[in-house]
């Protein structure tokens, strides 16, 4: 039997829920010192991030080692120019590089789609602030020795889409810009992981980390041996201090547990794995999120597979992002739909414009559904260009958008629970190409 | 009972229980007539000896996604017509045909199974001299680098990712066991198990005696059941129309080998099963899993997925469609499995049993 549920319950159908993360909960940062006119914003997917004074997200680009050499930005050096690059880079394996990238005449900068975040002359370095020179005598903040940039993609304060921490990186991934916020306010021995379904606290060693029903406010109940037996109290140290929505629970004279948000905190001895759901298996227990991810459309299912929940459309079928980079110095991103389509008509359809519809399709809208989330929307898309056209413009369609992009279904996928598409593409799909998303995985 | 303890119960229970049966060797397993296994490693079968000019006297694979692009392109050119193009023919093989010299694997010895119970004149002579082996996918494989041991790199990866990555937790179960010598009836029931193999002493190694929960959240398409019979300690089940059989490559890039007469041929002892899953493979089947590693993967061992697509089309020998192209090639993957206790989910007190499986 397939799971199907609609999307606004993902959370508690999954198990994974908790009271800890009610949608309004956002995730807590340090407070740190900040030049004038910038600002900290609260985003669904990546959490706190830094913003200009027009509410513009602040991007990093740190140095990646590709399969055959370096591209991002060193240390306070920054690597992004003002002059249109033509060829390939070579970066990836197994291609040369010296190839003629697409869309010349129509190709931008990297300076212009990642414009530099500007100091002026009088402007001092502020804690982790810094300021360096550009090869154009400009001068560029930095933060934690890191040039930053804003994107072109990011038109309205709050928008966060010109690159994510979510997904995972190496091999022949390009080197991506990721939005730059300040440090979770965590105490030492935890960390935030972003996922699809919220920002996941896990260990230092990103085990995951639960909290149980049976537990009161700041109060363990989870003392049996039966109890005991399962799940590991995280101990917190005789120096440790209830700070913000950290709490210190004492267990029993000298043995202190950490809280958060007033609820005991623990590890599941059987995980087996880092990011793991596993233990919110266990009843009456579930996994901590800092805060909860992006509402996903209404409509949206979710579909047990062989493989895990995938995320899918009203129908049951697989939903799939697309995702692009180029192999030029740059590394710019190809998987918007104003950037030059030939990559995803590699994949989608052998470079066969029709093939590549019949095979994917975008994911309608209904009538009058709506976005709840930043992160998912509703854009306008004309199906005889694939370009995004202003919202009402005759024969154009209303399909759903993850992070502004277009999301698919693939017909390879006959029927709920499949998954056919995922992984398609260069790279397995990680460089150019298809990926599932996917809420859980065995 | 409570549900939760009631289940850690029967874990237990299952556990000790086999245990106790196998702990004076396979006789004992009258205690319980069932025996499980888990799967540690898996190899495309085919016939090789240390002598490389001796298997493949024309040469190993020489046309690579780097050989072809640099015979095909040397001028470079546009990304689209070039770099693309070539990744683009990897999910749309038929778009062009075969380009470049294939070297098929000759000779007269093979490894597998008589799938069809006849003896042709494309088919191997086993190392015992058994007639009628069929396994056109040998000629496919034998002379590709990737495929070849020890230092094949597919190879290498994948039996990594067979033992690190949960979704190839194979196990099989096999019941009505009178010994491991001999029972004359019994029935082989696979599943995919959820915990970690136990790793030996070297850290490296597989060990016996491993506990592995059966997958019935999202494994239940998974599980499969033969019939069979074990001779002299030699599992052979009848085919199943349908099989299929994970191997995933790394964790997120999950692929299901499809085939058609599945059957399995294992040496028993009490602590492993080593021998042959056999059968004619999907052929589009084999080439998503093939796909399923990335170029720069597929280079290690000069293999151009979309001219290997037209030499297993070329070599395919069974289940031709209407247009009398075949769509399966004779096939078997050499798999090891070390002994494992296979602990069943309790059944909900008044629910029906969970699946047919259950025992």
């Amino acid at each position: 039997m397939k799971l199907i549920v609609a999307v606004t319950g993902i959370l508690l159908a999954l198990g994974l829920g908790t009271a800890a993360a009610d949608s309004s909960a956002r995730e807590p940062y340090v407070d740190v010192p900040m030049p004038r006119g910038f600002k900290v914003v609260s985003t669904e997917l990546e959490g706190p991030v830094f913003a200009d004074s027009r509410g513009r997200t602040l991007y990093k680009w740190p140095i990646a080692s590709l399969r055959n050499g370096y591209a991002g930005d060193p240390k306070d050096k920054s690597a992004c120019e003002d002059v249109v690059t033509t060829k390939t880079g070579g970066y990836m394996s197994p291609y040369p590089g010296g190839l003629d990238l697409p869309d010349l005449d129509k190709r931008k900068s990297c300076v212009a789609l990642w414009p530099p975040v500007l100091a002026d002359a009088k402007a001092k370095p502020v804690g982790d602030w810094g300021i360096i020179k550009r090869s154009d005598g400009t001068l560029q903040w930095t933060y934690d020795h890191q040039p930053l940039y804003t994107s072109h993609l990011d038109q309205a304060p709050g928008d966060v889409l010109g690159g994510t921490s979510l997904f995972r990186r190496g091999g022949d991934t390009p080197a991506e810009r990721i939005p730059v916020g300040p440090p979770t306010a965590l105490p030492p021995g935890f960390r935030v992981e972003g996922t699809l379904n919220g920002r996941l606290l896990v260990n230092d060693k990103r085990y995951s980390v639960y909290v149980s029903d049976a537990d009161g406010p700041n109060k363990s109940n989870c003392t049996a041996e039966s109890c005991l037996q399962r799940w590991s109290p995280l101990l917190a140290p005789e120096t440790a201090r209830a700070q913000g929505e950290w709490s210190v629970v004492e267990r029993s004279p000298g043995v202190r547990q950490w809280a958060f948000r007033k609820q005991p905190l623990y590890t599941y001895i059987r995980d087996t794995r880092v990011m793991s759901y596993d233990g919110s298996d266990e009843p009456g227990w579930h996994n901590v999120f800092m805060q909860s991810g992006p509402r996903s459309p209404k409509s949206f299912t979710v579909q047990n597979t062989t493989y895990g929940d995938v995320l899918a459309d009203r129908n049951g079928k697989t939903v799939y992002f697309y995702t692009c980079g180029d192999d030029s110095a740059d590394q710019l991103s190809c998987d918007t739909l104003d950037s030059p389509q030939q990559y995803r008509l590699a994949i989608c359809g052998g470079g066969n414009w029709a093939r590549c519809h019949e095979l994917w399709h975008f994911v309608e809208a209904a009538a009058g559904e709506k976005s709840d989330s930043r992160v998912w929307s509703i854009i306008s898309v004309d199906p005889r260009t694939d370009r995004q056209v202003a919202a009402g413009q005759p024969g154009s369609l209303r399909v759903w958008a993850f992070r502004g992009r277009p999301v698919y279904t693939y017909s390879g996928d006959k029927q709920p629970g499949e998954f056919r598409g995922h992984s398609m593409g260069e790279w397995q799909g990680r460089r150019n190409g298809f990926r599932a998303f996917w809420i859980r995985v065995i | 009972m409570n549900k939760t303890f009631g289940v850690l119960a029967a874990l237990a229970t299952t556990s000790l229980a086999a245990s106790v049966a196998l702990a004076d060797g396979s006789e004992s397993i009258a205690d319980t007539r069932t025996i499980g296994y888990v799967t540690t490693d898996l190899h495309w079968a085919f016939h090789q000896t240390q002598d490389v000019d001796k298997d493949c006297p024309e040469g190993l694979a020489g046309y690579g996604p780097r050989e072809t692009f640099k015979e095909l392109y040397p001028n470079g050119g546009p990304v689209e017509k070039t770099q693309l193009a070539r990744e683009s023919l990897k999910f749309f093989p038929r778009d062009e045909p075969m380009k470049f010299p294939y070297i098929y694997a000759k000779g007269t010895l093979g490894v597998g199974v008589n799938l069809d119970g006849k003896v042709g004149p494309d088919d191997y002579v086993s190392a015992t001299g058994e007639q009628g082996i069929d396994n056109a996918l040998q000629k496919v494989l034998g002379c590709n680098a990737q495929f070849r041991r020890p230092e094949g790199q597919l190879q290498l990866f994948g039996n990594k990712f067979v033992r690190t990555s949960t979704w190839n937790r194979t196990l099989i179960e096999i019941t009505n066991v009178d010994s491991l010598s001999r029972s004359d009836n019994v029935e082989v029931t696979i599943y995919r198990g959820r915990d970690p193999v136990l790793l030996d002493a070297t850290g490296e190694g597989v060990a016996p005696g491993g506990t592995q929960r059966i997958d019935m959240r999202w494994g239940k398409p998974i599980i499969q059941h033969l019939k069979g019979k074990i001779v002299d300690g030699v599992l052979t089940t009848e085919p199943i129309k349908q099989g299929i059989y994970p191997w995933a490559i790394y964790n997120d890039v999950p692929t299901l080998l499809n085939w058609r007469d599945m059957r399995l041929k294992l040496t028993l002892t009490p602590e492993r099963a080593d021998g042959l899953i056999a059968g004619y493979m999907d052929v589009e089947s084999y080439y998503t899993w093939l796909i399923a590693w990335s170029t720069h993967h597929l280079s290690y061992g000069r293999l151009d997925p979309a001219e290997f697509y037209w030499a297993l089309r070329k070599m395919a020998d069974a289940y031709p469609n209407e247009q009398g192209e075949m769509t399966a090639i004779s096939s078997a993957l050499e798999v090891n499995m070390v002994q494992a206790f296979i602990s069943h989910p309790e059944p909900i007190a008044g629910e029906r049993k969970m699946t047919d499986a259950m025992h």
